[in-house]
This record gives structure tokens, C-alpha cells and sequence, in this order.
């Protein structure tokens, strides 16, 4: 039945979509046939999150019962694509010829075309378990870090100030001057350093390669006497 | 003003006259959300901005005639003319309503000094208000919606190439964008039905509480392909084609950031379509500012978390479209 006279356009437009109970393990996470393992673990990790029972997007359209139902689709589809045996044989499964109506579907994108991981990429949340564990590993850029130098290092990591100054206690304004660079409207050294240190701890960083850096700027600001003085209009 | 409305189309969802602009018609971009105070103006003025700094020529309408002030969030001040002129066919050339403003290739169209009893236009003023719109000398058409779902509303948010909805990480912001969109939704679908059963069928099911117990628009194409096969498929098409964007205002953690990604899978899941999550602007006191001090915020706070993160909105705007179909030549002037 595909193609009876409908003209589907020149801009690309994704296959069909399908009420829940006929979506396969893919769909029911919205990922590629070709996602490796890691996009399983974040879409898995997204997905649950959306349908959990406190969701903010879910409790006006579902009740208890369809979120539900939808977490049990999840854990099941996660279940089977996370484990490369249970995997295969799923996709052994489902591979019988295709129907005429999927023979129009574009192959599943790679991820990086992928609008979600796109989306986490610039959000610093590709790695949505990092958000938890700062530990992780983010290439940084070599030398001193500068006020837009930590901003962008807080921003890759998926930070905002607010979550900073939520953790750390400090507020929020300072940590914005910080990365502002307004010096004059900072309190003194000691204090400084100990925000920036808290600072770089909560995006995780490691603040011996920040605070020496950062502190030897603020001296060299502060020891110009002009820029004690700066005004706010 | 001659007025051609394309009725009883032959097929609603194919290409027509309209929805293929020529090299010089305007894209439209419409600025919606359902709920009053999400933030709907900030954002129509400071991607307005964003685009005209990449370049385009932009045009931002103020369409909310009940509660317009876009002119003041881009520090205009209030024009002698306004679009109401041209809904209450005072004025039928929208050029003659631009002003300028001290940004360059950006100028809009306010929509104060509207008269309230007659602040809705007549649906076929309406449809010349989307041809007009069309031709303005401009790239770019951002078209500020007012708050509510009304078939106005509804109709300036079809219309346009790409439809965007203003959410904020509040349980009530939330449920409005629903309803917004359900109601957007139906109506397209309902205007892309030919047959009179279908979208009388389509009707019944706007109400939630139907008596053919039909909840989602998978129960309701289910019942139009029993009807009329060729119907389902003009109906499914309309599904597929129906792509609105979402942008999430006021996040403050990485809760509400997600919170886009949910919002789209509930939209697959429950309504059956795509909604793009097109992206996010950070909670800031500033931005409350920058409306007081009547400057967008990427003007104010250049290099503000805000600031970069509505720029990264824009440059994704300006990138193309989502390939949503505008829809007003289909319209039928019954409705």
C-alpha cells in the first residue's frame, strides 16, 4: 500500500509510527537496528526516567497504569538489547523479509545524526551517567583555566551554576563572577580560592590543575590598582 | 484583497501552490506554548535578534493582539501601527506596518492599539494574513502567539514551516503544551479529511470522553481505515508530517534538560508524532531583567549561558526547517 499516489516530499521524514504495543524493542526505546551499547544504555537510562511514575511529562497524558505498562516495555526491550546473545537472537527474529510497507524506511541514522544524541552531545549530557560521576573523562583544553575557560568545561559537563551553588553553597553570584572574571566584586583571595576549588571539584575537575592557575590571575588583576575600582552601571 | 481559498483539495497533504514557496517567500516561524508566561516574547525576541545577527532579514509579528508587548522586549517604542490595523482592514499592505528597529535586518510588526471586541481576525482574514506574510521582504517571519488554544492560535501555528512550543519544567506548563498540541493536532488532522463521516469522525474524537472509547490518534486512525482505506493513509501522512518543536525554557538542572527528550517520546508514544526537541535556555534573573530593561538578553548578557544557548537555538533554526507542511491553503473557509 506504499506510495498510492501520496507524495511523502523531497525533505526526508521518518517511517511510520506505531502505537506501543506494535513497536518492536527499538522502538520502544527510539533507537537505530545499529545502536551499539552505549546508545542502548543512555536511551534506556532517558526512557526510564521519562516514564517513571513522578514524570513531569507523563502524568497529564498517562495514568499509572500505561506509564506502567510502558516501563515494563522498556525494562523487557532493554533486557534483551543490552545482552550482544539475546540481542542477536532478537534481531534473528524479527528479520524476516521486509513487508512492502517498511520497504521505503531509510536505514536507522549513525548516532551522531541522531537529533537526541545530538542534542545530549551539545547538553554535555551524551554521557548521561557522567552527570553523577564526575570522575569521568572529558578531554579538557591544555593550559590555565580562565573564567570562559571553566565556564566551557562546566557547560561541556552538563552543569548549570545554579546546580553548582546548590551543591557547594556558594552563590550563585559569585560563581558567575568567577567565570566573569569580576574580580572586584569578588571577596578576598583565600575566599576565592576556596570557590574556585569547590567549583572545579563539582564539575570534576581536579582542582590542582585549576585553582593555581586561576589565582595566579586574580592576583595579577587584583594588583593593578584600576581594577579595584569598577563600576556597575 | 482577493481571497482563494483552495477548497476541498484534491489531496490535503500533497504539495500545493502554497506550501512550495518560491525562492522570495518568507519561511514562517510561529512561537507557541499554550500557557501565559513561559516565556513565549523572550524567546520570539531574542531569536529574532540571533537570526538577524546571522544575517537574515527578520521580521518578528506580534500576534497576540490581547496582550501584545514584543515591541517593548526589543526596546521599540509603542508603534503608531500594529497589525490590528490590518485585521480590522484598516490597512491591507503589511509593509506599510513594519517598523524598525535599532537592530539592523530586524523590524517588526507590533500589535498593539487593537481594538479587543474585534482582536481576532475572521478566519479568511486569516488566510490573507498568512499570504501577506509570505511576502514580506524577508528571510524570516517569527510570529509571537498569544497564550490559549484557540482556533486563531491553532491556525497561525499550522500555518508555519516550523511550529515551536515554549514549555517550562512546571507540571502546569507542561499539561497546556498537551493540550495545545492535541488541539493543533486534531485540527490538522481534521482538515486534512475529505469525506464528511471522517472528519466527523475526527470531531468525536477532539473529545476526549467519546463514546467510541477512542483515546489516541492510533485508535482513531484504526477507525478511519474501517471507513475508508485511502482516508487512513491521507490521515497517517498528516501524522507523519506534523512536526512541531519544542524548546524548554528556564531549565535549572539536568532533570529539566531532559526533560525535552520526555516531552518527544511521549508525543511518539501517545500521539504518534515527532516533535523535535530543538533545545533549551537556562534559568537567569537576567533574562527576568532584560524584559524590564526592554533588551533581548543575547544584547544585554552577550556570552551569558542564556545568551549562548538561544544563539545555539538559532543557528539550528536558521539550518532548515523540520519538514513540517504548512497547511492554510487547505483550509476550508467553513471552519
Amino acid at each position: 500500500m506504499n506510495g498510492d499516489g501520496v507524495d511523502i516530499g523531497d525533505r526526508p521524514l521518518t517511517q511510520d509510527l506505531k502505537a506501543l504495543p506494535d513497536q518492536d524493542h527499538y522502538e520502544v526505546l527510539e533507537i537505530g537496528r545499529n545502536a551499539d551499547s552505549e546508545e542502548i544504555e543512555r536511551a534506556y537510562a532517558l526512557t526510564r526516567a521519562a516514564y517513571s511514575s513522578e514524570g513531569l511529562a507523563v502524568y497529564s497524558v498517562y495514568d499509572e497504569q500505561d506509564t506502567s505498562a510502558i516501563r515494563d516495555r522498556v525494562e523487557e526491550a532493554f533486557r534483551v538489547l543490552s545482552n550482544a546473545d539475546t540481542r542477536r537472537a532478537y534481531d534473528e527474529k524479527v528479520a524476516e523479509p521486509e513487508g512492502p510497507i517498511s520497504a521505503g524506511v531509510q536505514t536507522p541514522p549513525s548516532p551522531l545524526t541522531n537529533p537526541r544524541e545530538e542534542t545530549l552531545l551539545e547538553a554535555g549530557l551524551l554521557d548521561v551517567e557522567s552527570i553523577g560521576n564526575p570522575e569521568s573523562d572529558i578531554e579538557e583544553e591544555s593550559g590555565d583555566f580562565d573564567g570562559a575557560k571553566l565556564r566551557r568545561a562546566r557547560l561541556r559537563r552538563g552543569f548549570e551554576l545554579e546546580q553548582i551553588a546548590d551543591i557547594t553553597k556558594i552563590g550563585a553570584a559569585h560563581l558567575r563572577r568567577i567565570e566573569d572574571e569580576e574580580f572586584a566584586d569578588l571577596p578576598a583571595n583565600v575566599y576565592v580560592r576556596g570557590f574556585v576549588t569547590a567549583y572545579a571539584t563539582t564539575i570534576g575537575l581536579e582542582p590542582e590543575r585549576v585553582v593555581a592557575g586561576y589565582m595566579a590571575r586574580v592576583e595579577a588583576a587584583r594588583a593593578q590598582p584600576r581594577s579595584r575600582f569598577r563600576y556597575r552601571s | 484583497m482577493a481571497i482563494d481559498v483552495n477548497r476541498g483539495a484534491q489531496s490535503p497533504v500533497g504539495p500545493s501552490a502554497f506550501s512550495k514557496p518560491g525562492a522570495r517567500e518568507a519561511r514562517i516561524l510561529s512561537m507557541g506554548g499554550g500557557k501565559g508566561g513561559v516565556g513565549k516574547t523572550f524567546m520570539t525576541a531574542n531569536l529574532a535578534l540571533a537570526l538577524a545577527r546571522m544575517g537574515l532579514r527578520v521580521v518578528a509579528v506580534d500576534a497576540d493582539l490581547e496582550g501584545a508587548n514584543l515591541h517593548t522586549c526589543l526596546g521599540v517604542r509603542t508603534p503608531r501601527n500594529s497589525l490590528a490595523d490590518f485585521v480590522a482592514q484598516r490597512e491591507d499592505d503589511l509593509v506599510k506596518l513594519l517598523v524598525p528597529t535599532h537592530h539592523p535586518n530586524l523590524q517588526i510588526i507590533a500589535g498593539t492599539h487593537a481594538n479587543l471586541a474585534e482582536a481576532q481576525p475572521g478566519h479568511l482574514r486569516r488566510v490573507s494574513l498568512m499570504r501577506a506574510l509570505r511576502k514580506l521582504p524577508a528571510d524570516i517571519v517569527l510570529l509571537d502567539l498569544g497564550a490559549g488554544s484557540h482556533a486563531a492560535v491553532l491556525d497561525y501555528f499550522l500555518v508555519a514551516d516550523d511550529g515551536l512550543l515554549v514549555v517550562q519544567p512546571e507540571p502546569t506548563s507542561v499539561e497546556n503544551a498537551y493540550t495545545f498540541l492535541r488541539a493543533a493536532f486534531y485540527r490538522r488532522l481534521r482538515l486534512a479529511m475529505v469525506g464528511h463521516d471522517v472528519r466527523s469522525l475526527v470531531s468525536q474524537a477532539m473529545d476526549q470522553r467519546n463514546e467510541r472509547g477512542i483515546r489516541t490518534p492510533f485508535d482513531l486512525l484504526r477507525e478511519i481505515e474501517l471507513i475508508d482505506p485511502l482516508e487512513g493513509r491521507r490521515f497517517a501522512e498528516t501524522m507523519r508530517r506534523f512536526r512541531p518543536r519544542i524548546i524548554i525554557n528556564e531549565v535549572r538542572t539536568a532533570e529539566d534538560v531532559k526533560l525535552g527528550f520526555a516531552i518527544s517520546s511521549v508525543c511518539r508514544k501517545y500521539f504518534g508524532i515527532e516533535v523535535d526537541y530543538l533545545g533549551y535556555v537556562n534559568f537567569d534573573e537576567a533574562a527576568r531583567q532584560s524584559v524590564a530593561a526592554r533588551t533581548p538578553i543575547i544584547e544585554s548578557r552577550e556570552g551569558s549561558d542564556a545568551a549562548i544557548y538561544l544563539q545555539r537555538i538559532a543557528k539550528k533554526l536558521a539550518g532548515a526547517s523540520n519538514g513540517g507542511e504548512p497547511v492554510m491553503d487547505t483550509v476550508d473557509a467553513s471552519t
